[in-house]
């Protein structure tokens, strides 16, 4: 009964050092303890691990006595009986005791550490140690998931979305808004363009290149901001002038003038800022170098001054056919020269442009501005009596003939029977309770209703008619007059009271003569005799300008006529018609650009930029001698002008 | 001839030559007496004032031609900048010194805060151009960080050391660990588990929050430490001391105490690293980000 032990130690150079006993005893202890006879000095084993014993021949029992197992062939157990045979190994902690049948029958362990000791001495554990690379991935690995995050998920997934996007489709309801024609000079100045609030974003959701945004877009195209290709139709192309106006169409918002003339009107740019526009590819007068995108709210509508003055400060110089004056900002905005009637017509009237000092205007009309606002005249007696709306002081107020039209800019046409009419009444006759009138702007008309008028009393007189006299008369003699008129004797009596009655309508004081210049042609037709002048009343002094008349109902602390007057300030004293009472451009920089009156406030009063007044897709101006209906087709004339042409349909010679 | 004329420029009189500045000594900081801080603050003081008295319409941003060019500035900037570590790793290479350089990266760098975020006019959003922007500011801040560390954190680090090099430190904590080891041999199961707890499960230096924050109480010898403390103050109240433990629980101190110092190392050290763990890595992504800016600005042009 013996066993022979080896104990195997390794030597710091790598040799072995082997110890050997040999114990006869019947069983062998294992463990720690320096009373064991199989010391394995390492602190995973117990003091006393276990005991070894030999049951047969060449059959050893292992048995645990301190309660933790032994691993015997991979299994953790608290006793095994194995067979010298087999060559069988005990792991003990890092110990392995390897068994065999030694010499004379005697039973071989040899202990052996087989798992060394922690504190191997490495220099790469003193870099792990000491520095960061014990504890974070390599900045090389954070420098490449950084950076490819960023390229997949800001770069790549974008252009992907880009590369396979069709042609973007443009949201109907927007199409539809972007087509509406837009008034002369509505652009600017009125708010009707702006949108308050951003619209919606189109559905579809987020797209991924959104990323590329450099910021949000303008209210009214906020509803593309999931749709980039909308705008930007091609890679590295600046957004094209095609891309806006395949909504906004140039009949909705026409150019500003014929785009050679744009062209040749522009100041060419020069040195560094005309070799980057080059070399990027940016030319001159797209709608993006005025219209900026992507800067938030309502900014795509704010334009600087100086886009305006940029060309028109020496326009005259690049284009000199140009009407239009140079304007080299609003402190040197030359003064107005207004668009006159030059030639009254039914037809085809003839505006001219003209300076304002020492302008006559011919409309052909005779009209006083004078005695009609006198507060103590016949004319404000009769308003009285007729119950008018009367100014303060008692005088007609501006507003009974100049009524402000929809939109508040200018006011509605003057026109005789609504504004005139009322005192100026083209009675003529009693006829039972009907009081018979003469049609206005029909000359012939009214002269074959008197001569008919004549005719049908002398052949059958009715009691209960009574004919007018708009001749001035003695007070209470007029039922005398008015019954004398009317006794006719014969047929021809009755067609001479007629021709002197026609000729009294027509060149006597009371009537047409009031306001019209008569001539006689010296038909011998009653209906042709009389002539009466064409009559253009002019409703737009200023076209190429937008005064909101409704916007200026204050004036310096004035209000209702008094603020009229303050611009129109001779009007009370006008004497006739042909006089021009359209304020000059001083008068409006009393507000605009003028410092406000507080201390310490250095904004203007009222604003000073060109698109206060000005629109810039109007269309185009007319260009040189302004021809008969004051541009002929252009948008200007027409909307313009309301010629008086149906107003004065039927006053021809 | 030739071979005469350096004799007789040092009978010229000028053979005391002015001392030169001492260099060796002087930082990256004050380099050149400190030329690139002026050269960087005259830049800043430009692109400032050139913002200031330019009024575009509609608003500042970086479409404008104040923009574009502070964008170039920019761009150009970082590129360079980041091409510090390619020059570091070229030893002795000429014109501009290792020094001049970095002090041209450090106040160069500085001056970008201005010049970038004026580009920006001030239009941040959620986008891959306020992206590269917040990137870059990172970048410049955590140098901003690194260059305060460098100013404090070294002489803390050498007074911590004393004379002491970090294998030594280690190998201290070895030589105690080893001594442990011997200690615990004649101790029981239950006493040799706690020694083993603080041989097996100590880590010097752990994860990075520990590093950074200095709380190794869940450490394995600081859990010995205090199980046997607590075991060799139950044997004194009852009048049984054990030696064995009281020899464990010295040399556990013992430890703890090398620990500790290893430790206030380590966490110098890792803040000395840190800021570089973010500067370089953002680094790179902000080139990856400039890239995507630039490109996607032109492709949605």
């Amino acid at each position: 009964m013996s066993f022979i032990i080896r104990q195997l130690t390794k030597r710091a150079d790598g040799g072995d050092i082997i110890r050997t006993r040999t114990l006869v005893q019947a069983e062998i202890s294992i463990g720690r303890g320096t009373d064991c006879d199989i010391q394995l000095p390492d602190l995973a084993v117990m003091l006393r691990h276990a005991r070894l014993v030999r049951i047969a021949a060449s059959r050893v029992s292992i048995e645990t006595t301190g309660g933790v197992p032994v691993e015997v062939g991979g299994k953790f157990v608290t006793r095994a009986d194995v067979d010298l045979a087999d060559a069988p190994a005990v792991d003990i902690g890092p110990f392995r005791l390897s068994l065999s049948e030694g010499e004379d029958g005697a039973v071989a362990i040899t202990a052996e550490r087989v798992i060394p000791p922690i504190d191997t001495a490495d220099a790469t554990q003193e870099v792990s140690i000491f520095s960061l690379q014990g504890a974070m991935p390599t900045r090389r690995r954070l420098a490449w998931v950084g950076a490819l995050v960023v390229l997949v998920g800001l770069l790549l997934i974008p252009l992907v979305h880009f590369l396979g996007e069709g042609r973007a489709t443009l949201p109907k309801d927007m199409l539809a808004d972007a087509a509406r024609p837009v008034a002369p000079g509505q652009a600017f100045g009125d708010g009707k363009l702006r949108v308050p609030t951003a619209r919606p974003a189109a559905t579809g959701g987020f797209a991924p290149d959104e990323v590329w945004s450099s910021g949000p877009l303008s209210n009214a195209h906020a509803s593309l901001s999931n749709n980039c290709g909308a705008c930007h139709t091609q890679a590295f192309v600046s957004v094209t002038d095609s891309a806006c106006q395949a909504c906004h169409t140039k009949a909705a918002l026409p150019d500003h003038a014929a785009p050679a003339r744009l062209a040749n009107g522009r100041m060419p740019e020069t040195g560094v800022m005309a070799a980057a526009h080059s070399a990027f590819n940016l030319p001159q007068g797209r709608c993006t170098s005025c219209h900026k995108e992507h800067e938030g709210e309502a900014t795509v509508m704010t334009v600087a001054e100086q886009f305006c003055t940029d060309c028109h400060a020496g326009l005259k110089g690049r284009l000199p056919d140009t009407a239009v004056a140079n304007v080299p900002g609003w402190a040197k905005h030359p003064d107005f020269r207004a668009t006159l009637v030059a030639s009254p017509s039914l037809t085809q009237p003839v505006f001219a442009r003209t300076a304002l000092a020492g302008a006559r205007e011919r409309s052909g009309l005779i009209y006083p501005h004078d005695i009609h606002q006198s507060a103590t005249n016949a004319v404000a007696n009769m308003a009285r009596k007729q119950g008018f709306r009367l100014a303060s002081d008692g005088s007609l107020p501006c507003s009974s003939c100049h009524v402000p039209d929809a939109d508040q800019l200018r006011f509605k046409p003057i026109d005789m029977e609504a504004n005139c009419g009322d005192c100026h009444d083209l009675a003529f006759a009693r006829d039972g309770g009907t009081l018979r009138t003469l049609p206005h702007g029909k000359p012939a008309q009214v002269a074959g209703i008197i001569r008919d008028f004549y005719l049908s009393q002398a052949v059958a007189p009715r009691a209960g008619v009574q004919r007018i006299t708009f001749d001035r008369r003695p007070p209470g003699r007029m039922a005398e007059v008015e019954a004398a008129q009317l006794r006719l004797a014969s047929i021809g009596d009755a067609q001479a009271r007629a021709r002197a009655a026609v000729a009294d309508i027509f060149t006597g004081k009371g009537l047409c003569t009031d306001c019209h210049v008569v001539t006689v042609t010296g038909a011998a037709d009653i209906t042709r005799r009389f002539a009466i002048a064409p009559v253009t009343i002019n409703d737009h002094y200023l076209p190429q300008g937008r005064f909101p008349h409704g916007k200026h109902k204050s004036y310096d602390g004035k209000t209702g006529d008094a603020a009229c007057v303050a611009c129109h300030t001779g009007i009370t004293r006008s004497k006739a018609a042909t006089d021009v009472n359209i304020p000059g451009v001083t008068n409006c920089r009393e507000c605009h650009g003028a410092p406000a009156k507080t201390l310490l406030a250095n904004t203007a009063k009222a604003g000073d930029s060109c698109d206060t007044c000005h629109g810039y897709h109007d269309g185009v101006a007319p260009a040189g001698v302004l021809p008969a209906g004051h541009g002929g087709g252009a948008r200007v004339a027409a909307a313009g002008h309301r010629a008086s042409v149906a107003r004065a349909a039927g006053f021809g010679s | 001839m030739a071979s005469t004329a350096p004799t007789r420029k040092a009978m010229t009189g000028k053979a005391v030559a002015r001392a030169p500045r001492d260099t060796a000594h002087e930082g990256f900081l004050n380099h050149k007496r400190a030329r690139w801080a002026k050269v960087a603050g005259t830049l800043s003081l430009v692109a400032l004032l050139s913002y200031m008295l330019t009024d575009p319409t509609p608003r500042h941003n970086g479409g404008t031609w104040l923009g574009y060019t502070l964008g170039s500035i920019g761009a150009g900037l970082i590129v360079w900048l980041s091409l510090l570590g390619v020059r570091k790793r070229v030893i002795g290479s000429k014109p501009f010194s290792l020094k001049g350089w970095t002090s041209a990266h450090v106040y160069l760098g500085l001056s970008l805060i201005v010049i970038g975020t004026l580009h920006t006019g001030f239009q941040l959003g959620w986008n891959v151009h306020t992206l590269a922007w917040a990137l870059m500011m990172i970048v410049i801040l955590s140098g901003l960080w690194g260059i305060s560390l460098y100013a404090t954190l070294p002489e803390k680090l050498s007074a911590n050391r004393g004379e002491v090099t970090q294998q030594q430190m280690l190998e201290a904590i070895r030589t105690l660990d080893r001594q442990l080891d011997l200690a615990a041999q004649p101790l029981g199961a239950d006493d040799a588990a706690l020694v083993r707890m603080s041989l097996e499960e100590c880590r010097i230096a752990g994860s990075l929050g520990q590093r950074l924050s200095g709380n190794y109480a869940s450490d394995g010898n600081a859990r010995a430490l205090a199980a046997i403390g607590e075991k060799v103050m139950a044997g004194l109240r009852s009048g049984r001391a054990d030696e064995r433990l009281q020899q464990i629980q010295f040399l556990l101190e013992r430890k703890e105490a090398a620990l500790a110092q290893a430790r206030r190392h380590i966490a110098m050290k890792a803040r000395l690293e840190l800021w570089l763990y973010i500067h370089v890595p953002v680094t790179i992504a902000l080139l990856a980000a400039l890239f995507a800016h630039i490109l996607s600005v032109f492709l949605y042009w």
